[in-house]
């Protein structure tokens, strides 16, 4: 521990001309069993301070200033539903002080290792957004949820906390829990029921948890992505460019997690990855915010920026009350998930396997969705093994509306959303596959599925 | 923290999937504001606007044995 860092508080406001990065690096992570491959040597309390300068109070007047920066720059949820962060604050602030902050960590998204290779590279970031949100929101104490079985990033988040006690930084506590490894477990009513000792399932809120959460005091959930560009924006203020989308790119058995700028486009950023030039065919369809989120042809999307992609925001410079930044009508990039289908893949099957990953992941408490995400998905497997009769496959609208929207969770949302547009991009290989025939010979399964297609 | 009093309108009928076990109750006694799906779960199909309405809203909600239906006002906290 270098010894000038003994007496640090928090500093003032460090006002930086240039971009800064979030990650600002590319970190490859095997898909199987998130070991990671290559990256570079995460930052210590140092080098940290060193990139990005001290954190700025955020108590009191701080505290309302940044409220109105996170407004202004028009932060999103980045766990995936991209909702307006600001809200949510405001939601806490207007229950009242003595809440609790959570940062959630618990990644499920099987295609998605932004948050893991967040957690192993710029720990001190999500500490610095924890401990602004905490004191804008007078928050008693802050949780860092985590998967049970994320060792490796739960030694860094300690090893965070150890390196910044020994530094004298003064921040509200940080406890650091974790719930099973599951597609749910970080979702944000699952996260609440797993700190506060159950099962970590989703529940049904009659009350928003910013109003009353765990122990029935104010509670705000959100993601680890989202408190590092709290972080951030708490040192530069909204007028600073800010970083591009987190982006997991999910091919060949590889996550690759890089920080694109927002102006690249889909085909650019595979280019990047490796995925995309001369001698490489282009993939026929990708996949777009993870396992709930939504085909698009390549031809269709190759041109889309991130940051058109990138979920929902108001067109720079408007004013807009919180909560209403119009839907806009592309896919959204949900927690940053791109999953090119390689050419020769078919897309019924991967469609079929995704199905089927996620109606084993339900909680099983909603009956629409015990129901209605098994039945999906077991017409899409017939359906890619050339065995759904056409009545079948003829009632999947009516089906896919029956699903969508009926669970306590977005679960079922997610799957009506991914079956709904493979039907659309993939309606070619539909009729083959009602004729009994596949377009596509591919080498077995393209996308990562958690314990196999079983 | 039930408030008991009523709510303020334009009311909107809910159902908490976790609690409901689709017995069905519900259609019968608001056939105009709940209808069935393949598995017998209630789908909300219009919010309750004029008094016959409400009536047989809260109808549906008494008689729920799961006590999964519930009515409300966008929540405003106070």
């Amino acid at each position: 521990m270098r010894p000038e860092l003994r007496l640090v508080i928090a500093g003032r406001p460090g006002h930086r001309a240039v971009p800064v990065p979030l990650l600002g690096c590319t970190v490859r992570y095997r898909a199987a069993d998130r070991l990671r491959i290559a990256g570079p040597r995460p930052d210590d309390l140092a080098g940290h301070l060193d990139r990005y300068g001290h954190r700025p109070s955020s108590l009191g007047r701080d505290g309302s200033d940044l409220v109105a920066t996170l407004d202004a720059a028009a932060l999103t949820g980045r766990g995936g539903a991209h909702f307006p962060a600001v809200a949510k604050w405001r939601a806490v602030l207007a229950a009242g002080a003595g809440g609790y902050v959570v940062a959630n960590a618990a990644e499920g998204e099987p295609a998605s290792a932004k948050d893991t290779a967040l957690l192993h590279h710029r720990p001190h970031l999500i500490l610095d957004g924890l401990a602004a949100a905490a004191e804008a929101l007078a928050a008693v104490a802050s949780v860092l949820w985590l998967h049970d079985t994320a060792w490796d990033a739960r030694l860094a988040v300690n090893q965070a906390l150890a390196e910044r006690r020994a530094a004298g930084l003064v921040e509200p506590p940080v406890r650091v829990l974790s719930g099973p490894e599951h597609y749910l477990t970080g979702e944000s009513s699952a996260v609440l029921d797993g700190i506060a000792g159950g099962p970590a399932l989703p529940a049904f809120r009659r009350v928003p948890a910013a109003h009353a959460g765990l122990d029935g005091r104010p509670t705000l959930v959100q993601n680890v992505e989202t408190l590092a560009r709290v972080a951030l924006l708490a040192r530069t203020g909204a007028d600073a460019t800010l970083p591009g989308p987190l982006v997991t790119v999910a091919a060949g058995g590889v996550l690759t997690v890089c920080e694109p700028p927002p102006h690249v486009t889909l085909g650019g950023l595979l280019w990047h990855t490796g995925l995309l030039g001369p001698g490489a065919r282009p993939p026929q369809a990708v996949l777009l915010g993870g396992y709930g989120g939504a085909w698009a042809s390549w031809p269709s999307a190759a041109d889309r920026t991130l940051g058109q992609l990138d979920g929902r925001r108001p067109a720079p410079g408007s004013r807009l009350a919180p909560g209403t930044y119009p839907a806009s009508a592309l896919p959204s990039l949900g927690a940053g998930v791109v999953a090119p289908l390689p050419s020769d893949a078919c897309g019924l099957a991967e469609t079929a396997a995704v199905l089927g990953y996620l109606a084993r992941s339900s909680a099983r408490q909603c009956g629409p969705c015990v129901f209605g995400t098994r039945e999906l998905a077991g017409t899409v497997t017939r359906l890619a093994a050339g065995r759904a009769r056409r009545a079948e496959v003829r009632r999947l609208d009516q089906l896919i509306g029956e699903v969508d929207g009926r669970g306590a969770c977005a679960l079922p949302d997610g799957a009506a959303r991914l079956a709904r547009t493979a039907l659309t991009v993939f309606d070619a290989d539909v009729d083959q596959h009602l004729n009994g025939r596949c377009l596509h010979r591919g080498t077995g399964p393209a996308l990562p599925i958690p314990g196999g297609t079983g | 923290m039930r408030d008991r009093r009523e709510p303020a309108e334009p009311a909107r009928l809910r159902v908490d999937p976790v609690a409901c076990d689709g017995i069905g109750m519900c259609a019968h006694l608001a056939p105009g504001l709940i209808v069935l799906d393949h598995w017998g779960y209630p789908i909300v199909t219009s919010a309750p606007s004029r008094r016959a309405g409400m009536r047989a809203a809260h109808a549906a909600m008494a008689g729920c044995p799961r006590r999964a239906l519930l009515l409300e006002a966008a929540y405003q906290p106070r």
